[in-house]
């Protein structure tokens, strides 16, 4: 994937940057509206992580002109106002999808998978690693071609695990992924210790590797390695 | 009044008495004039309503005397006995006879006038005392309205409402300027507390990039492979730390939101059914728990408020009752067209009740639980006039919210 990260905060840019490298994605980086607006008038991007409050305007003049040059690239809001108004207008003039700072790495990547599916329709809803393979349109999973039978939990737990394949995925991240932030509770790491139990038994019982593990009390790597 | 009434009564009488007797002492004085100089008794027809009586003795007396006397003498007339005043006169004539003069004056006019006296001043004094206070009640209420107005007023003041206090045009210079002090005192207060709000706001709303940045770092930071146990165990604690601060603000942010009237939008939403996604949402955390979830609604219970306001207000009464709540316990979720009950079984509060609702106090010593969410469910209770109380009995701890009375 093609991605452009529009963001002011050069600190923040370059760990997305970072973050998204790893799972084989190409980023550039613009640092106002000035220079998203030229790299957009450039070249196209799948997916375009996007700032709103900007040094030298909004970055809601990044999607209006995307839509007026008929471009398709998905786009993802960041933002620091965690603002109802914001999210629909950003939602409503054609934007993808909407994410609020802070947020985890392995979320943004999660979200920018989900948008980038959407986008490419054709044979593109379905992700695999190794002997599984997910089903996003479904929202089926298969190991070995045997149909996993998974919770709702389970099921997007390992979509977000093979998006982030191959890095270490925090517990915050995860509860925040399958929660959100309505259900904060205190506890809610033993719930995902329970779901990641589970999972990795249903892989293992229809003969799938043990591809989670865990790191230090810390976080949970989904990996060959 | 009445005191004052009889000390009149005496001191009128005590005057009355002293003239009337002087006044017979001098018409004694004139008649013994004329016995001594004429030797004749005088002719008394002319003296009316006295009744003057004198006797010539023919023996001397020893003593010259004068005393007064109070009588009482039968009118025929009348039919009745009236009081006297009489005067006791006597000396004797050059030729040493004696003579005694008594005059007896009516006192039934002075009494009349006694008795009008002390009844009709001490009346016309109450009367005037009364007067006076009336007068001085209408005066003083007129004259301190605009006073008790700005007293009200500033009694009333409303520091969330943008309206402006409203104090009364006086021409009284004090009154005035104590206005002018509730005015731009009540002014300062609004602004300060404007100022105050959007500054909460902006920090809750600056620290959000720093976090993110914070965030994105830690998440990079594990994902270097050279890093030990030691260092990761470090990094563990900033990650939970950063996640406090995140969980903090974001609470923050909330209650500055609502405090903004960011919320405004209203529609008719129904209770129940935003319990029931609710308690579907914590399903699965609450079957890991064991914890046993009824609910009993006898109406759908449809308010008018901001759904999401509604949203949170739930979610966090329920988060409350299932993060307090013991293995295998229960939560019994109630509502009616008036209320919303929420009974869970828990460890005895610790804490004093009364705080509960406080911003920043915490149920236990979590060290995750960062202390807004009741305060959080508190300030949107306020915002639509709802009434949120708390009741424990030994095990058992129940909110109750209601919403309309």
């Amino acid at each position: 994937m093609k991605l452009l990260i529009v963001e002011d905060d050069t600190a923040l840019s370059k760990s997305i940057a970072d973050y998204l490298i790893i799972e084989g994605h190409l980023c550039e980086i613009a640092e106002n509206l000035k220079q998203a607006l030229f790299k957009t008038a450039d070249n196209t991007y799948d997916c375009i992580i996007l700032d709103i409050g900007l040094p030298d305007g909004s970055g809601f003049e990044v999607i209006r002109e995307l839509k007026a040059n008929r471009l398709t690239s998905g786009v993802l809001i960041l933002s620091a106002r965690n603002s109802l108004n914001d999210k629909l207008h950003g939602l409503n003039i054609g934007a993808d999808d909407y994410l609020t700072k802070p947020f985890h790495l392995a979320e943004l990547s999660a979200r920018i998978n989900s948008i980038y599916r959407r986008h490419n329709l054709e044979g593109q809803n379905e992700i695999s690693f190794n002997e599984i393979r997910v089903n996003t349109e479904g929202k089926q999973a298969w190991v070995n071609n045997i149909l996993l039978n998974l919770t709702r939990k389970e099921y997007e737990l390992l979509v977000f695990f093979i998006i982030n394949a191959k890095r270490i995925i925090t517990k915050e991240s995860i509860v925040e992924h399958l929660w959100g932030d309505e259900v904060i509770l205190t506890d809610s790491f033993d719930f995902v210790y329970t779901h990641v139990k589970n999972l990795r038994k249903k892989i293992m019982t229809v003969g799938g590797k043990n591809y989670i593990k865990s790191i230090y009390g810390f976080g949970y790597k989904f990996s060959d390695d | 009044m009445i005191a004052g009434g009889v000390v009149l009564y005496f001191t009128i009488r005590t005057i009355v008495y002293k003239q009337i007797d002087n006044s017979l002492k001098t018409e004694a004085e004139i008649i013994e004039d004329q016995i001594l100089q004429t030797d004749t008794i005088p002719d008394f027809t002319a003296a009316f309503g006295h009744q003057i009586e004198v006797r010539l003795l023919n023996s001397q007396i020893k003593k010259n005397n004068i005393s007064y006397k109070d009588t009482l003498i039968l009118d025929e007339k009348a039919g009745d006995y009236l009081s006297y005043r009489s005067i006791y006169y006597s000396g004797n004539t050059k030729d040493k006879k004696g003579y005694i003069i008594t005059i007896y004056q009516t006192l039934e006019e002075k009494q009349e006038l006694l008795k009008y006296i002390s009844l009709y001043v001490p009346s016309l004094l109450l009367s005037l005392l009364i007067i006076s206070i009336l007068l001085n009640y209408l005066i003083s209420s007129n004259l301190w309205k605009p006073f008790y107005i700005s007293v009200d007023q500033a009694a009333n003041y409303d520091i969330l409402s943008d309206k402006p206090i409203l104090l009364p045009e006086t021409n009284i210079i004090e009154f005035e300027q104590l206005n002018s002090v509730i005015k731009s005192m009540t002014r300062k207060m609004r602004s300060d507390y404007l100022n105050l709000k959007e500054f909460n706001e902006n920090a809750a709303h600056e620290i959000q990039t720093p976090l993110a940045v914070i965030r994105a770092k830690i998440d990079m930071l594990v994902q270097n492979a050279r890093l030990n146990k030691e260092s990761l165990e470090l990094v563990k604690s900033i990650n939970e730390s950063t996640t406090k601060l995140f969980k903090l603000n974001q609470g923050l942010l909330l209650i500055s939101k609502i405090d903004n009237q960011y919320f405004q939008s209203e529609k008719e939403i129904s209770l129940k059914q935003i319990i029931e996604t609710c308690i579907d949402n914590y399903k699965e955390i609450t079957e890991i728990k064991g914890i046993k979830v009824e609910l009993k609604a006898t109406s759908e219970a449809v308010i008018k408020m901001n759904e999401v306001l509604a949203d949170v207000l739930i979610s966090n009464l329920l988060s409350n009752a299932v993060r307090y709540n013991i293995d295998n316990g229960f939560i019994r979720c109630e509502i009616d067209d008036s209320y919303l009950e929420i009974t869970n079984t828990g460890l005895s509060l610790k804490a004093d009740p009364e705080t509960l609702f406080q911003r920043f106090h915490k149920g236990d010593d979590n060290p995750q639980s960062v202390g807004l969410g009741l305060s959080i469910v508190k300030k949107i209770a306020d915002n639509y006039s709802m009434k949120i109380t708390y009741t424990h009995k030994a095990n058992l701890h129940q909110l109750r919210l209601v919403y309309k009375r």
